[in-house]
């Protein structure tokens, strides 16, 4: 029944796209943040390595996610701009989950800190060498939780796929 | 007039003719194995009509609420309460708990796990059930009977039940859809070739999902923002 549009994406993925919008949003706008080892942890931030297992829904979900999350923050317009490098860091998981999903991660976790160590002193005047370290700490605490669930995923799809494709013992008499 | 009449007879009496014997046909006159086969009109291009349809009119309400709130220096106007957020919490997680699970429902469809999907269906309607429930049972009268925010008291009040009101009418309508596909799952129609109608109510309900999302973060948490 699903019909591919021209982005390559079915109707069926509609309902990935907007459960990874759900996550995003709500997770940032309706959970505080964690606090691990004095860090604040964004907890829509931690399916982003989940983009390599449901691929481009959930990198536009995560996107529209952002921007919703942003919505309901005051801030100065140029916030309105992170989505974007959220996107581009996305779109580096998804095309390297062949090779190295864990080598995407990084660089999503450099591009957003490197976005917020400059936009967060824009916007609130707190020095950026304060912000710098803590931002990179807390993306990376964020991505590295969501990685080891992505881990633990992909592991349980791999030996239900083994499983499946085990012979089955015939019983002889 | 009596033209635009005449064309509203014509369209309602051509419209629903058939609706008789649609209805026998997808309800009653069916043994529990049968497959309906296809279904008579592109149900992908039918819930895509839709969406568009839901769009322009969300579209136009969310257009009113910025058209208003550009004219406001401060957003909240002054003397607006800040909203307390607990049930719209309830009601998010309620949407995505329902969300995750339609989408689960339709895959064990999909691998022919009848009971399954029979259960992740009625379990989607009841938590789209309890939506409406907690907004029109609780919030509402909560904030009007104490005064705290009515759709008399300024434009975000006005916005508010506006916008909120739209979206719980389409809630209503979802879960009125669902109760449709759940007799039709326990009449044995659906099978993994033939699920169209389900996976198009998801598309539906996914999309109400996503104008909750907007609501939460303009209403509830931009109400914050004045504080």
């Amino acid at each position: 029944m699903a019909r591919e549009s021209a982005f390559g994406l079915k109707l069926g993925d509609f309902g990935i796209f907007v459960i990874f919008t759900a996550i995003y949003a709500a997770g940032t706008l309706g959970l505080p943040k964690l606090a691990l080892l004095t860090y604040q942890v964004k907890v829509g931030e931690i399916p982003t390595a989940f983009v390599a297992i449901f691929g481009m829904p959930a990198v536009l979900g995560l996107t529209l996610g952002q921007f919703i999350a942003n919505l309901g923050v005051e801030a100065s317009p140029i916030a309105s701009l992170t989505p974007i490098f959220s996107f581009i860091g996305l779109l580096v998981i998804y095309y390297s989950r062949k090779f190295s999903t864990l080598a995407g991660c990084i660089v999503y976790i450099l591009i957003t800190s490197a976005w917020l160590t400059f936009l967060l002193p824009t916007v609130s005047q707190v020095p950026q060498s304060a912000v710098a370290y803590s931002v990179l700490a807390g993306q990376f605490i964020a991505v590295i939780i969501g990685y080891l669930g992505y881990l633990l995923v992909r592991k349980s799809m791999l030996n239900k796929h083994e499983t499946a494709n085990e012979p089955k013992a015939t019983v002889s008499s | 007039m009596l033209s635009f009449g005449a064309v509203l007879v014509g369209f309602l009496y051509s419209d629903t003719r058939n609706w008789r014997s649609s209805i026998s046909r997808s309800i009653g006159r069916i043994p529990g194995d049968t497959a309906l086969g296809t279904f008579p009109v592109d149900i992908n291009l039918t819930i895509q009509i839709i969406i568009l349809t839901e769009l322009l009119l969300f579209g136009g309400a969310f257009g009113e609420y910025f058209a208003i709130r550009a004219r406001f220096v401060y957003w909240p106007p002054a003397g607006s309460p800040v909203l307390d957020d607990f049930i719209a919490r309830i009601q998010t997680l309620i949407l995505i708990s329902s969300s995750v699970l339609i989408e689960w429902a339709v895959w064990q469809l999909k691998l022919g796990k009848q009971r399954a999907f029979k259960a992740g269906l009625v379990g989607t309607t009841v938590l789209g059930s309890l939506f409406p429930i907690l907004q029109f049972g609780f919030e509402w009268p909560h904030l009007i009977l104490s005064n705290i925010l009515t759709p008399a008291s300024g434009f975000f009040g006005a916005s508010f039940y506006l916008l909120t009101g739209i979206h719980g009418a389409h809630v209503v309508v979802g879960v009125i859809a669902y109760c449709y596909t759940d007799i039709r799952a326990f009449m044995g129609q659906y099978t993994p070739n033939n699920h169209g109608f389900v996976e198009a109510t998801s598309t539906y309900w996914h999309f109400v999902h996503i104008i909750w999302l907007f609501l939460f973060a303009l209403l509830w948490q931009g109400s914050r923002l004045l504080a």
